[in-house]
């Protein structure tokens, strides 16, 4: 072992505000969620939604039905919301569990940081991967569209706004999902278990419930039936719609906060240096 | 404060029935401080407290002149901290977890990284660190962990437990990189422990805490020689006769092992000596004890066993 006095430089650093501290937060969470699973699940989603625009607006103008909705059809498949649900349990479910489960967390309150600048720094994290897995593939299929010229750019730009709009919704609700559970456990696993669980029991129960009791309103308990009506009607696809738009929309970002705020919540009660 | 480094005031710090610290009064000027007691007796959360990560229930506290519950963030850019337990980040490399402990301090991302590479030369992880913290052993990571605790050059450092879970060799080499950076200057320590050997030789004050209550505090010299040096004596006979001899003379006693810890006046010896005729027993040793932080810790909890020292 060598004892050395570390040889700091003469002059006294300037030390970098808050935002510089959040965001170096920020770039490491962004660095360490990307693994070979979820930067693999995300290719083969760029891969396959490219694919199913291209083809289906190939397939549109040559028929002459191309019109908005013509690229409302990744929303449509039942692949997306699966898509979506393996993206949040893994840039998501290990977000605040990890931290806490290897006490790591300690560390960050230590530091000149507050806890609400820790939390904005995971939700920023886990938002921006949401956010390339539910508008990102869109974007790069429609730019294919018009580099290929196959759609006109007015149309492709009504696309990207839709798929914007949708895919922003479905970022808020999913992030606040994943941060809101992550939070009530210090392990990953537990945390992407009860993604799974809290989405499909919706998906599942609220047409149930709703079928059982004749009560529609059951049905905007499901996040997947309220992204898709919000899509039908950004794609601008006539009704009847499961849910209402608005309303759907409303309760996504409205959701979605809420289930942040709970996980700031969560986070305040954190006890921070255990005997 | 003026020149002081930690400053509390009747600070009261209470978890639902359980009073955790019990109307703390000290002030500690800059140096190296042991903040010494048993496990139980407040330390950590004394340390909570002045990272500004609790409110105390009553009473103020100041870190470098500051005050934790106003200015915490403040506080924090000046404060390295240590946690006893692991709390490391697995999945990065030495020099990539200190680089980034700092620029969660604040410093700039060069900056940093450089400081990052300082440090673990100077803790010993130079050929280690760029290994992942995951294949780290126990003693590498109690150095990473300090190591963090100064990358951001923090004028104070509090250091909870840090030879904990270390072998013989491993707290010598601990103690040692704290010893070292101690001799630096210009940076004070609390070294929280509850092993008080560790403190001996390394700290220049004390802070002992028993029970959330304040036992003593001040530069271990003036504690250490507060009270009548004792002296050691060993004896070959009938020891109660002797000690009743000893008494008898108004000399204070007690037994401790096979020894005896007798107070005598002045450091006059004679009156042991006509003990030992008296009883015919044979003073075998007699050597002025050399008082540790731990005697001194014995002894006031054995005079005080359920409340602050006067």
């Amino acid at each position: 072992m060598s004892i050395s006095a570390p040889r700091y430089g003469a002059a006294p650093v300037a030390r970098t505000g808050r935002i510089h501290r959040t965001l170096a937060i920020v770039h490491r969470e962004l660095l360490r969620r990307a693994g070979l699973g979820t930067i693999l699940v995300l290719a083969l989603t760029y891969l396959a939604v490219t694919l199913v625009l291209t083809i289906n607006t190939d397939f549109a103008s040559l028929t002459g039905s191309l019109t908005l909705a013509t690229f409302e059809t990744p929303y449509a498949s039942p692949a997306w919301p699966f898509l979506m649900l393996i993206v949040a349990t893994s840039v998501g479910a290990g977000s605040l569990a990890e931290d806490v489960g290897n006490r790591s967390i300690t560390l960050y309150f230590s530091r000149p940081i507050r806890r609400i600048d820790y939390l904005a720094a995971k939700t920023a994290a886990t938002g921006t991967w949401m956010v390339i897995a539910a508008v990102g593939p869109a974007l790069l299929g429609l730019a294919v569209i018009l580099a290929l010229g196959w759609a006109p750019a007015s149309l492709v730009l009504a696309g990207a706004g839709a798929f914007v709009a949708t895919g922003l919704l479905a970022s808020v609700f999913f992030t606040g999902l994943a941060l809101a559970l992550s939070s009530l456990t210090t392990r990953s696993l537990y945390a992407g278990v009860a993604i799974f669980g809290v989405v499909l029991s919706l998906e599942i129960g609220a047409p149930l419930v709703s079928g059982l009791t004749g009560n529609s309103s059951a049905a905007y308990a499901s996040p997947i039936t309220d992204i898709l009506s919000v899509a039908q009607s950004a794609f601008g696809i006539s009704g009847p719609f499961a849910t209402d738009p608005l309303t759907s929309a409303a309760l996504l970002a409205f959701g979605g906060g809420l289930l942040a705020i709970f996980a700031g919540w969560r986070i305040s009660r954190v006890e921070v240096v255990g005997e | 404060m003026t020149d002081g480094l930690l400053r509390t005031d009747s600070v009261t710090k209470r978890f639902d029935t359980v009073e955790a610290l019990s109307n703390l009064s000290v002030e500690l000027s800059p140096g190296t401080i042991g903040l010494v007691g048993p496990n139980g007796s407040g330390k950590t959360t004394l340390l909570r407290l002045l990272l500004g990560l609790l409110s105390p229930t009553s009473g103020t506290l100041s870190v470098l002149g500051r005050d934790p519950q106003k200015e915490p963030l403040m506080i924090r850019e000046q404060v390295g901290y240590m946690p006893e337990h692991d709390c490391l980040m697995p999945d990065l490399s030495g020099v990539g977890f200190v680089a980034y402990m700092g620029r969660v301090s604040g410093l700039p991302r060069e900056t940093a990284m450089s400081r990052a590479h300082e440090v673990l030369e100077f803790v010993g992880l130079k050929e280690q660190r760029y290994r992942k913290i995951r294949e780290y052993s126990v003693g590498m990571r109690q150095r990473v962990k300090l190591a963090q605790a100064i990358v951001h050059d923090p004028p104070l450092c509090l250091l909870d437990e840090p030879t904990s879970g270390l072998d013989p060799e491993g707290r010598e080499e601990m103690l040692g990189l704290v010893a070292a950076l101690s001799r630096l200057g210009g940076r004070s320590f609390v070294l929280s422990t509850h092993l008080l050997p560790d403190t001996e030789g390394l700290v220049d004050q004390v802070l002992l805490l028993n029970a959330g209550r304040l036992l003593a505090a001040g530069p271990v010299e003036r504690l250490l020689s507060g009270k009548n040096p004792e002296t050691v004596v060993r004896i070959r006979g009938e020891v109660a006769e002797f000690i009743m001899a000893l008494s008898r003379k108004g000399i204070d006693v007690r037994p401790q092992g096979s020894e005896l810890r007798v107070v005598l006046p002045s450091g006059d010896t004679r009156p042991v000596f006509e003990a030992a005729n008296e009883t015919r027993t044979q003073v075998r040793y007699l050597c002025p004890s050399v008082r540790t932080i731990e005697d001194l810790f014995l002894s006031l909890v054995n005079e005080n066993p359920g409340g602050p020292v006067p």
